[in-house]
Protein backbone atom coordinates (compact mmCIF):
# COMPACT_ATOMS: atom_id res chain seq x y z
CA UNK A 1 0.00 0.00 0.00
CA UNK A 2 0.89 3.42 -0.26
CA UNK A 3 3.09 5.26 2.63
CA UNK A 4 1.00 7.03 4.87
CA UNK A 5 1.72 11.03 4.01
CA UNK A 6 1.06 10.20 0.35
CA UNK A 7 -2.14 8.86 1.19
CA UNK A 8 -3.09 11.98 3.56
CA UNK A 9 -1.94 14.25 0.14
CA UNK A 10 -4.45 12.33 -1.89
CA UNK A 11 -7.01 13.00 0.27
CA UNK A 12 -6.13 16.56 0.96
CA UNK A 13 -6.31 16.74 -3.17
CA UNK A 14 -9.86 15.05 -2.99
CA UNK A 15 -11.13 17.65 -0.45
CA UNK A 16 -10.46 20.24 -2.52
CA UNK A 17 -12.02 18.93 -5.55
CA UNK A 18 -15.35 18.33 -3.84
CA UNK A 19 -14.15 22.01 -2.76
CA UNK A 20 -13.72 23.24 -5.72
CA UNK A 21 -16.63 21.55 -7.74
CA UNK A 22 -19.70 21.18 -5.63
CA UNK A 23 -21.36 19.45 -8.05
CA UNK A 24 -19.43 16.25 -7.31
CA UNK A 25 -21.05 14.39 -4.19
CA UNK A 26 -17.79 11.83 -3.96
CA UNK A 27 -14.72 10.96 -5.09
CA UNK A 28 -12.27 8.05 -4.68
CA UNK A 29 -8.83 6.69 -5.11
CA UNK A 30 -8.35 3.51 -5.39
CA UNK A 31 -5.24 0.96 -6.46
CA UNK A 32 -5.33 -1.18 -9.68
CA UNK A 33 -5.84 -4.13 -7.47
CA UNK A 34 -8.96 -2.71 -5.98
CA UNK A 35 -7.47 -1.14 -2.33
CA UNK A 36 -9.14 2.20 -1.62
CA UNK A 37 -6.60 4.79 -0.76
CA UNK A 38 -8.28 8.00 -0.16
CA UNK A 39 -11.98 8.71 0.33
CA UNK A 40 -14.16 11.66 0.27
CA UNK A 41 -18.17 12.01 -0.12
CA UNK A 42 -20.84 14.68 1.10
CA UNK A 43 -23.34 14.13 2.92
CA UNK A 44 -24.53 10.81 1.03
CA UNK A 45 -23.78 7.56 2.55
CA UNK A 46 -22.14 5.55 -0.59
CA UNK A 47 -20.68 2.02 -0.26
CA UNK A 48 -17.32 3.55 -1.34
CA UNK A 49 -14.84 0.58 -0.06
CA UNK A 50 -17.10 -1.10 -2.72
CA UNK A 51 -17.10 1.66 -4.94
CA UNK A 52 -12.95 1.58 -4.96
CA UNK A 53 -12.73 -1.87 -5.91
CA UNK A 54 -15.36 -2.25 -8.37
CA UNK A 55 -13.13 1.17 -10.13
CA UNK A 56 -10.41 -1.23 -10.30
CA UNK A 57 -12.14 -4.01 -11.80
CA UNK A 58 -14.43 -1.28 -14.44
CA UNK A 59 -10.72 -0.12 -15.43
CA UNK A 60 -8.88 -2.81 -16.35
CA UNK A 61 -11.84 -3.74 -18.53
CA UNK A 62 -11.25 -0.61 -20.22
CA UNK A 63 -7.78 -1.35 -20.73
CA UNK A 64 -8.55 -4.63 -21.86
CA UNK A 65 -11.13 -3.53 -24.39
CA UNK A 66 -9.00 -0.61 -25.88
CA UNK A 67 -6.07 -3.09 -26.34
CA UNK A 68 -8.35 -5.52 -28.16
CA UNK A 69 -9.38 -2.81 -30.64
CA UNK A 70 -6.01 -1.00 -30.74
CA UNK A 71 -7.05 1.77 -29.70
CA UNK A 72 -3.95 3.24 -27.35
CA UNK A 73 -4.67 3.49 -23.10
CA UNK A 74 -8.56 3.79 -21.88
CA UNK A 75 -8.25 7.64 -20.39
CA UNK A 76 -12.07 7.85 -18.81
CA UNK A 77 -15.51 5.87 -18.31
CA UNK A 78 -18.56 7.32 -17.58
CA UNK A 79 -21.30 5.49 -16.41
CA UNK A 80 -24.44 8.04 -17.03
CA UNK A 81 -26.89 6.83 -15.10
CA UNK A 82 -30.96 7.61 -14.10
CA UNK A 83 -30.32 9.13 -10.81
CA UNK A 84 -26.26 10.37 -11.99
CA UNK A 85 -22.92 9.70 -13.40
CA UNK A 86 -20.02 7.81 -12.78
CA UNK A 87 -16.48 8.31 -14.28
CA UNK A 88 -13.08 6.31 -13.77
CA UNK A 89 -9.81 7.40 -14.73
CA UNK A 90 -6.61 6.40 -14.59
CA UNK A 91 -4.01 8.50 -12.41
CA UNK A 92 -1.36 6.69 -12.96
CA UNK A 93 -0.59 2.71 -13.92
CA UNK A 94 -1.38 2.17 -10.35
CA UNK A 95 -3.79 4.29 -8.93
CA UNK A 96 -7.67 4.99 -10.28
CA UNK A 97 -9.66 7.80 -9.40
CA UNK A 98 -13.77 7.32 -9.64
CA UNK A 99 -16.10 10.37 -9.10
CA UNK A 100 -19.45 10.72 -9.13
CA UNK A 101 -22.18 13.37 -9.14
CA UNK A 102 -26.01 12.98 -8.65
CA UNK A 103 -26.70 16.07 -11.58
CA UNK A 104 -26.82 14.21 -14.54
CA UNK A 105 -26.76 17.64 -16.48
CA UNK A 106 -23.11 17.86 -14.89
CA UNK A 107 -21.05 15.55 -17.04
CA UNK A 108 -18.41 17.98 -17.89
CA UNK A 109 -18.22 19.63 -14.68
CA UNK A 110 -17.51 16.37 -13.85
CA UNK A 111 -14.85 15.30 -16.13
CA UNK A 112 -12.61 18.52 -16.09
CA UNK A 113 -12.47 18.79 -12.34
CA UNK A 114 -11.91 15.30 -11.81
CA UNK A 115 -9.39 15.11 -14.72
CA UNK A 116 -7.55 18.05 -13.40
CA UNK A 117 -7.45 16.16 -10.19
CA UNK A 118 -6.25 13.14 -11.39
CA UNK A 119 -3.30 15.17 -13.63
CA UNK A 120 -2.18 16.95 -10.17
CA UNK A 121 -1.92 13.86 -8.28
CA UNK A 122 0.10 11.97 -10.83
CA UNK A 123 2.69 14.47 -10.31
CA UNK A 124 3.17 13.61 -6.56
CA UNK A 125 2.35 10.28 -6.00
CA UNK B 1 -22.11 -28.11 -32.48
CA UNK B 2 -23.15 -27.02 -29.07
CA UNK B 3 -21.03 -24.25 -27.38
CA UNK B 4 -20.87 -24.38 -23.06
CA UNK B 5 -19.88 -21.54 -20.98
CA UNK B 6 -17.67 -22.88 -17.90
CA UNK B 7 -16.45 -20.71 -15.18
CA UNK B 8 -12.76 -21.21 -13.45
CA UNK B 9 -13.31 -19.71 -9.65
CA UNK B 10 -10.98 -20.40 -6.71
CA UNK B 11 -8.57 -19.10 -3.96
CA UNK B 12 -6.21 -16.01 -5.41
CA UNK B 13 -2.85 -17.94 -6.64
CA UNK B 14 -4.21 -20.93 -7.12
CA UNK B 15 -3.90 -21.21 -11.01
CA UNK B 16 -6.97 -20.26 -12.52
CA UNK B 17 -5.66 -17.62 -15.21
CA UNK B 18 -3.36 -20.50 -15.70
CA UNK B 19 -5.36 -22.89 -15.88
CA UNK B 20 -7.36 -21.19 -18.89
CA UNK B 21 -4.07 -20.09 -20.32
CA UNK B 22 -2.88 -23.48 -20.70
CA UNK B 23 -5.64 -24.81 -22.75
CA UNK B 24 -7.48 -22.03 -24.49
CA UNK B 25 -7.16 -21.97 -28.09
CA UNK B 26 -7.24 -17.83 -28.45
CA UNK B 27 -4.88 -15.63 -27.06
CA UNK B 28 -6.32 -15.15 -23.12
CA UNK B 29 -8.42 -12.36 -22.81
CA UNK B 30 -7.50 -11.35 -18.99
CA UNK B 31 -7.58 -8.00 -16.88
CA UNK B 32 -4.44 -8.81 -14.41
CA UNK B 33 -3.16 -6.10 -12.57
CA UNK B 34 0.15 -5.77 -10.24
CA UNK B 35 -0.78 -6.43 -6.65
CA UNK B 36 -0.34 -4.46 -4.59
CA UNK B 37 -0.75 -6.15 -1.21
CA UNK B 38 2.95 -5.84 -0.64
CA UNK B 39 3.01 -7.12 2.95
CA UNK B 40 1.59 -10.66 2.17
CA UNK B 41 3.57 -10.45 -1.06
CA UNK B 42 7.15 -10.10 0.47
CA UNK B 43 6.27 -12.81 3.26
CA UNK B 44 5.18 -15.02 0.86
CA UNK B 45 8.22 -14.36 -1.52
CA UNK B 46 10.20 -15.19 1.00
CA UNK B 47 9.47 -18.73 1.42
CA UNK B 48 8.03 -18.97 -2.35
CA UNK B 49 9.57 -17.62 -5.58
CA UNK B 50 6.67 -19.30 -7.56
CA UNK B 51 4.10 -17.09 -6.16
CA UNK B 52 2.66 -14.71 -9.14
CA UNK B 53 2.69 -11.17 -8.52
CA UNK B 54 -0.50 -9.79 -10.14
CA UNK B 55 -4.05 -10.41 -9.93
CA UNK B 56 -7.53 -11.33 -11.85
CA UNK B 57 -9.44 -7.81 -11.46
CA UNK B 58 -12.10 -8.73 -13.49
CA UNK B 59 -12.15 -11.40 -15.50
CA UNK B 60 -10.01 -14.14 -17.72
CA UNK B 61 -11.53 -15.65 -21.31
CA UNK B 62 -10.32 -18.52 -23.13
CA UNK B 63 -11.88 -20.92 -25.77
CA UNK B 64 -11.13 -24.93 -26.27
CA UNK B 65 -13.19 -27.31 -28.40
CA UNK B 66 -13.05 -30.77 -27.65
CA UNK B 67 -12.64 -33.65 -30.07
CA UNK B 68 -16.44 -34.04 -30.31
CA UNK B 69 -16.92 -30.81 -31.49
CA UNK B 70 -18.23 -28.95 -28.62
CA UNK B 71 -17.55 -25.83 -27.85
CA UNK B 72 -16.45 -24.16 -24.82
CA UNK B 73 -16.07 -20.60 -23.73
CA UNK B 74 -14.26 -20.23 -20.38
CA UNK B 75 -14.09 -17.94 -17.79
CA UNK B 76 -12.09 -17.09 -14.75
CA UNK B 77 -13.21 -14.89 -11.63
CA UNK B 78 -11.01 -13.06 -10.12
CA UNK B 79 -10.01 -14.77 -6.51
CA UNK B 80 -10.24 -12.32 -3.78
CA UNK B 81 -13.40 -12.16 -1.73
CA UNK B 82 -13.89 -7.93 -2.70
CA UNK B 83 -14.60 -8.97 -6.17
CA UNK B 84 -17.26 -10.83 -5.02
CA UNK B 85 -19.77 -8.88 -7.68
CA UNK B 86 -17.68 -10.03 -10.54
CA UNK B 87 -18.78 -13.83 -9.32
CA UNK B 88 -22.46 -13.31 -9.71
CA UNK B 89 -21.44 -11.52 -13.09
CA UNK B 90 -19.23 -14.60 -14.59
CA UNK B 91 -21.89 -17.02 -13.47
CA UNK B 92 -24.52 -15.97 -15.38
CA UNK B 93 -25.92 -18.69 -18.40
CA UNK B 94 -22.76 -20.75 -17.08
CA UNK B 95 -23.65 -24.42 -17.30
CA UNK B 96 -20.49 -25.21 -15.14
CA UNK B 97 -18.37 -24.76 -12.66
CA UNK B 98 -14.56 -25.56 -12.08
CA UNK B 99 -13.26 -24.26 -8.49
CA UNK B 100 -9.60 -24.71 -7.85
CA UNK B 101 -8.15 -24.84 -4.61
CA UNK B 102 -4.37 -23.92 -3.50
CA UNK B 103 -3.16 -26.36 -1.24
CA UNK B 104 -0.03 -24.50 -0.35
CA UNK B 105 -2.52 -21.64 0.86
CA UNK B 106 -3.32 -20.61 4.82
CA UNK B 107 -6.55 -22.22 5.32
CA UNK B 108 -7.21 -24.59 1.72
CA UNK B 109 -10.44 -26.31 2.85
CA UNK B 110 -11.96 -23.39 4.51
CA UNK B 111 -10.85 -21.75 0.83
CA UNK B 112 -13.32 -24.41 -0.39
CA UNK B 113 -15.64 -23.90 2.20
CA UNK B 114 -16.23 -20.63 1.09
CA UNK B 115 -16.55 -21.31 -2.64
CA UNK B 116 -18.76 -24.37 -1.82
CA UNK B 117 -21.03 -21.52 -0.07
CA UNK B 118 -20.85 -18.37 -2.57
CA UNK B 119 -21.62 -20.79 -5.23
CA UNK B 120 -24.35 -23.14 -3.51
CA UNK B 121 -27.31 -22.09 -5.58
CA UNK B 122 -25.27 -22.26 -8.74
CA UNK B 123 -24.02 -25.97 -8.07
CA UNK B 124 -27.37 -26.94 -6.81
CA UNK B 125 -28.60 -26.50 -10.29
CA UNK B 126 -25.96 -27.04 -12.16
CA UNK B 127 -22.61 -29.21 -11.36
CA UNK B 128 -19.11 -28.48 -10.81
CA UNK B 129 -16.03 -30.50 -9.93
CA UNK B 130 -12.69 -29.42 -7.59
CA UNK B 131 -9.01 -29.14 -8.97
CA UNK B 132 -6.76 -28.61 -5.62
CA UNK B 133 -3.42 -27.29 -7.20
CA UNK B 134 0.12 -27.37 -5.97
CA UNK B 135 -0.24 -30.55 -3.78
CA UNK B 136 3.37 -30.92 -4.64
CA UNK B 137 4.66 -27.76 -2.61
CA UNK B 138 2.12 -28.83 0.51
CA UNK B 139 0.76 -32.28 0.16
CA UNK B 140 -1.12 -32.05 3.26
CA UNK B 141 -4.21 -31.62 3.62
CA UNK B 142 -4.80 -35.07 1.40
CA UNK B 143 -7.34 -35.47 -0.81
CA UNK B 144 -9.48 -37.80 1.83
CA UNK B 145 -9.61 -34.28 4.34
CA UNK B 146 -11.44 -32.88 1.30
CA UNK B 147 -14.26 -35.38 0.68
CA UNK B 148 -14.60 -35.99 4.32
CA UNK B 149 -15.40 -31.76 4.66
CA UNK B 150 -17.77 -32.15 1.45
CA UNK B 151 -19.70 -35.29 2.83
CA UNK B 152 -19.84 -34.04 6.41
CA UNK B 153 -22.04 -31.31 4.67
CA UNK B 154 -23.64 -33.26 2.44
CA UNK B 155 -22.18 -32.52 -0.83
CA UNK B 156 -20.90 -35.23 -3.58
CA UNK B 157 -18.47 -33.25 -6.18
CA UNK B 158 -15.74 -35.29 -7.94
CA UNK B 159 -12.61 -33.87 -6.42
CA UNK B 160 -8.57 -34.15 -7.93
CA UNK B 161 -5.40 -33.06 -7.71
CA UNK B 162 -4.49 -30.68 -10.65
CA UNK B 163 -1.68 -29.18 -12.10
CA UNK B 164 -3.01 -25.56 -13.32
CA UNK B 165 0.41 -25.82 -16.23
CA UNK B 166 -0.65 -28.97 -17.28
CA UNK B 167 -2.89 -29.23 -20.23
CA UNK B 168 -3.53 -32.92 -20.12
CA UNK B 169 -4.60 -31.99 -15.98
CA UNK B 170 -6.69 -29.13 -16.79
CA UNK B 171 -8.66 -30.99 -19.78
CA UNK B 172 -9.43 -33.67 -17.23
CA UNK B 173 -10.36 -31.77 -14.93
CA UNK B 174 -13.24 -30.19 -17.75
CA UNK B 175 -13.98 -33.11 -18.92
CA UNK B 176 -14.84 -34.54 -15.42
CA UNK B 177 -17.53 -31.10 -16.03
CA UNK B 178 -18.79 -31.62 -18.90
CA UNK B 179 -19.56 -35.93 -17.63
CA UNK B 180 -21.15 -34.56 -14.69
CA UNK B 181 -23.46 -32.20 -16.82
CA UNK B 182 -24.29 -34.89 -18.88
CA UNK B 183 -24.84 -37.77 -16.34
CA UNK B 184 -25.35 -35.65 -13.36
Amino acid sequence: MLAPQLITKLDQRLAKLLEDCSVINAAVVTTADGHMCAMRQGNQDYPLERLATMGSTLMSLGDTITAELKMGTCDNIISENKQGIVAFMHINNNLVLVTLTVQKNALGMLLSHSRRCAEEMAQFV
Amino acid sequence: MSEIKLVFTGSAGAGKTTAISTISEIPVINTDVRSNDFTTHLIRQSIDTSRKETITVAMDYGELTLDDGQKLRIYGTPGQQRFDYMWKILIKGALGLIILVDNAGDDPVGDLARYLDNFREFIKETSAVVGITRMDLSPEPNLEIYHEYMQSHGIRLPIYSVDARSRDSVVMLIHALVAMLEYG
